[in-house]
């Protein structure tokens, strides 16, 4: 490490200090046009007639009618094409786009083309959706052929499900039948923005021999190739994806977005089309999926857990996106990581009228730990039981089986939760003190592959699909590649990824790609060695699970940590303060200090929104607060005292860190309270809901 | 509506440059002066990732009309040179991820301890009400400010400024 003051060690100093940094919302190509997307008012409406007459002559227009034709696209359902053609499905649905000169034209033009409807009815509420006689959203639920769509999906065709992933685990009707005590309650997450300080931005631009080629800011480039392959019926070599890095992410940069549009702009202008969205379209692109949680959970006087039922309705909004892949994470991360032996799981992943909901960090860990969490609390209040000696009775130890029926191995809840305790100081007193735990998956199956190739000049250049969005992947697989080649960091290039380049990855989500690409590039810097020119590597994670039973390997490799919080409540006016926020997080090996120590804060203070106040409000399927001041996002002065550790183990795996931290940080919150004996069901914790429980503990009979 | 001519001082230097009148300063930097540390998120002056130094003060040039630039002096993170003291703070500290507010924080810190060379806590953290960060670097960015403020004072040291001129 260098010493505090010497910045000799860094050749030029980094681009993001210096502003020098460029992200897909800077690239530029000549003669370049910019886009504006023209959004339906109606939550749903058939779109009857697209009039673009009013149009300036150099205006290009993109109507239902250029993309009628086009292929359907979906990354695990096949259930949306570029425009809404037929049918807008939620307010802000893309019913059109222009393309102009400058921004500011195609604003302007974009207000001149006037769209006729007929609204038809709308459903919100996903438990609501799949009652009799609710608006059905689409007619066909084909499962889509892109590698996205990696597990067995249940579509219920003529119901708004576009999947039902289901855990079936023991007998749950004798377990019940076994327990001494019982506890049951009705949880509710909200829709949440991700927030990334950079906006979607693209830029699609078509070769004259037919090619196309698209700088965007994604997390997923072979996903996003192989859709634009599907929609354009082209070759997959035929579409080439540059993805630069990215200011900011957070599972919202994932699939299609808005690169279908611009592509199709660019081909009918004959020239590179760029978007950058606004702002509040943000809130109209991708959010984080809303969940009902249903928790029955049964016990024996002394603790022992012997059945948990959970039900999961997961709004996905009005495509499936990668809905059906986080209702199922959901499923399997919701009965927590403990010895249960009867279990059953259902989770709907369900169509509404709001805007796609799809990964954002946590992706569905959040919400499951929210109300498995909270329950093992109320379970521990029941039996006059210490929440901690509850876990800690039942949690998940090596070489136990977990519902799915898969052996755990390098299992480290008990020490995560034992380390947030001390730190909370349970010992001293529980009053105020709340505490949870969480498993969370990593993306299984999935591959990894990686090409390290040696430079005349004695460096080196590393070549791979990984997506840099500020979790500092690039230079975590720099340092491991510098490490095993021998040489310094600054002799190892990482260059902007470019799928007719790198090798094929499956996508940068679920904090798989240190670990992943880390052990790809073990393989690729052996072959280097042996022939002095070239080695590529690769890293495959075999498993899934049975759709129908949740049995199999639902992850190789488990995400692990616990969060303790200690709180201070107002009850005159429900205004929650947390003092104190810890977290524990189990990190086998670190490869990067600051970056592993920056993702884990940024982990934190997410869930310290998502606890305290982030809540995205519909009025009839209208986004009411999509701009920053309604939406608020943590700044830096609403952090408490903030502290954590990185749990590390002499020999381990590297594990992914930018996710560990969130799901676990609103339930323990909610316990915190709960202590203090307000019960809040549902997310924020805002002074309203804290309040109203408050009055309620009063209002109850001793 | 027509262009205007709009004169200015960035970075150090003159520059004139022609804008729509109700145009944003943000729109004119980029557009006009092709620079990239000047970033729109909010568009309402909240988030502070479109940050200038106006005659040394922060402001969000994402809600300042260009032509209020007129005759003012504008500093961008491009103007600091890479080395400045509150930059290599920001790198010692590693204190970013995306990297897309850092300008704006920067100029913020600079800024403030140019006000107040040395701030406690509760300072910093106020002082950065005006600037967010989605990825949550807040913890180091606070270091990062506290450890700037160490590097200037370091600076002054080395470098006294003139006295009151002795009589001689």
């Amino acid at each position: 490490m260098p010493e505090p003051g010497d910045n000799t060690h860094y050749a030029e100093p980094d681009p993001r200090v210096t502003g020098a940094i460029r992200y897909a919302q800077d690239v530029e190509l000549p003669d370049m046009l910019y886009a504006c997307v023209v959004r339906s008012p109606y939550a749903h409406a058939r779109v009857l007639r697209v009039d673009t007459s009013a149009l300036p002559a150099d205006v290009v227009a993109l109507t239902p009618d250029d993309v009628r034709s086009l292929g359907l696209y979906g990354c695990q359902i096949k259930d949306q094409q570029v425009l809404a053609v037929e049918r807008a499905l939620y307010i802000g649905d893309p019913v059109a786009a222009v393309a102009a000169a400058t921004p500011r034209a195609a604003r302007e033009a974009a207000e001149l083309i006037e769209v006729d409807y007929e609204e038809l009815p709308a459903v919100f509420d996903a438990v609501e959706a799949i009652q009799p006689g609710a608006p059905l959203l689409h007619e066909d639920l084909a499962i889509s052929d892109n590698d996205a769509a990696y597990f067995g999906m249940r579509p219920e065709p003529q119901r708004n499900v576009c999947h039902h992933f289901r855990i079936r685990h023991g007998d749950v009707e004798q377990g019940f039948a076994e327990a001494e005590v019982i506890v049951e309650e009705t949880y509710r997450t909200p829709s949440a923005q991700h927030v990334p300080m950079e906006p979607h931005a693209c830029l699609a631009h078509w070769t004259p021999e037919g090619r196309l080629e698209v700088w965007t800011g994604t997390q997923t480039p072979f996903n996003l190739r192989m859709d634009l392959a599907g929609i354009f019926g082209l070759p997959q070599e035929h579409i080439r994806i540059i993805a630069p890095p990215m200011g900011g992410a957070f599972g919202a940069k994932t699939f299609v977005r808005y690169e279908a549009i611009v592509a199709c702009l660019a081909r009918k202008a004959g020239r590179p089309v760029k978007l950058v969205l606004r702002r509040d379209e943000e809130w109209l692109t991708l959010n984080r999926h809303p969940a009902t949680i249903h928790v029955k959970l049964g016990a024996k006087r002394d603790g022992t857990l012997v059945a948990k039922q959970v039900t999961c309705w997961v709004n996905t909004g009005a495509y499936a996106d990668c809905g059906p892949g986080v209702a199922q994470k959901m499923g399997f991360a919701s009965p927590g990581p403990y010895r249960i032996p009867h279990v059953w799981v259902d989770s709907y992943c369900i169509y509404t009228n709001l805007p796609s909901n799809g990964a954002f960090r946590g992706y569905g860990a959040t919400q499951a730990v929210w109300a498995s969490e909270r329950t093992m609390d109320l379970l521990a209040e029941r039996l006059g039981l210490d929440p901690l000696e509850l876990r800690l009775k039942n949690v998940l130890v090596d070489g136990d089986r977990y519902c799915t029926g898969e052996v755990m191995h390098d299992v480290h809840f008990a020490d995560c939760l034992k380390a947030v305790a001390e730190q909370i100081g349970w010992q001293g007193g529980r009053r105020g003190k709340g505490l949870a735990v969480l498993l969370k998956g990593m993306q299984t199956p999935s591959r990894a592959s990686i090409v390290v190739e040696a430079n005349e000049d004695g460096s080196y250049t590393v070549h791979c699909a990984t997506a840099e969005m500020g979790q500092g992947a690039w230079r975590a697989i720099r340092m491991l590649a510098a490490e095993q080649l021998g040489v310094p960091v600054e002799r190892v290039h990482f260059p902007v990824p470019d799928t007719d380049i790198v090798p094929y990855d499956t996508r940068t989500t679920s904090s798989r790609s240190t670990y992943m690409m880390g052990r790809a590039l073990v393989e690729a810097v052996r072959q280097l060695k042996e022939n002095g020119e070239l080695g590529y590597g690769e890293c495959v994670n075999e498993g899934g699970l049975d759709p129908d039973t949740g049995q199999g390997i639902a992850s190789t490799h488990w995400h692990q940590g616990a969060a303790a919080a200690e709180v201070r409540v107002d009850e005159e006016t429900g205004k929650l303060e947390v003092v104190h926020l810890h977290t524990a997080i189990y990190a086998g090996r670190v490869v990067n200090p600051p970056a592993a120590q920056l993702q884990n804060e940024g982990s934190m203070i997410m869930g310290l929104g998502s606890a305290l106040f982030e809540e995205i409000a519909f009025s009839e399927g209208q986004v009411t607060n999509a701009n920053l001041s309604d939406y608020n996002i943590p700044a830096a002065d609403d952090l408490p005292r903030l502290t954590y550790e990185l749990i590390e183990r002499p020999g381990a795996e590297i594990h992914g860190l930018g996710e560990t931290a969130l799901p676990p940080v609103p339930a323990a919150i909610g316990n915190a309270l709960f202590s203090l004996g307000i019960h809040v069901r549902d997310l924020p914790l805002t002074p309203e809901r804290v309040l109203e429980a408050s009055e309620r503990r009063r209002a109850a009979p001793v | 509506m027509a262009a205007m001519e709009i004169h200015f001082t960035l970075n150090g230097q003159p520059v004139t440059v022609q804008a729509e009148p109700d145009e944003m300063l943000l729109e004119v930097l980029r557009r006009e002066l092709g620079l990239r540390s000047v970033r729109e998120t909010c568009g309402l002056g909240i988030c502070g990732a479109c940050t200038a130094l106006l005659n040394g003060q922060p402001i969000s040039t994402c809600i300042l009309l260009a032509p209020l630039a007129e005759g003012c002096e504008i500093t961008t993170v491009e103007g600091l040179g890479g080395r400045h003291p509150v930059q290599r703070a920001f790198e010692e500290v590693q204190a970013f991820q995306c990297g897309y507010c850092t300008p704006g924080m920067i100029l913020t810190i600079k800024a403030l301890l140019e006000e107040q060379p040395e701030p406690d806590e509760e300072t910093i953290r106020r002082a950065l009400g005006g600037n967010l960060c989605r990825c949550g670097c807040y913890l180091k960015i606070i270091q990062a400010a506290q450890r700037a403020a160490a590097l200037l004072a370091e600076e002054r040291r080395r470098q006294p400024q003139p006295g009151p001129a002795s009589i001689s």
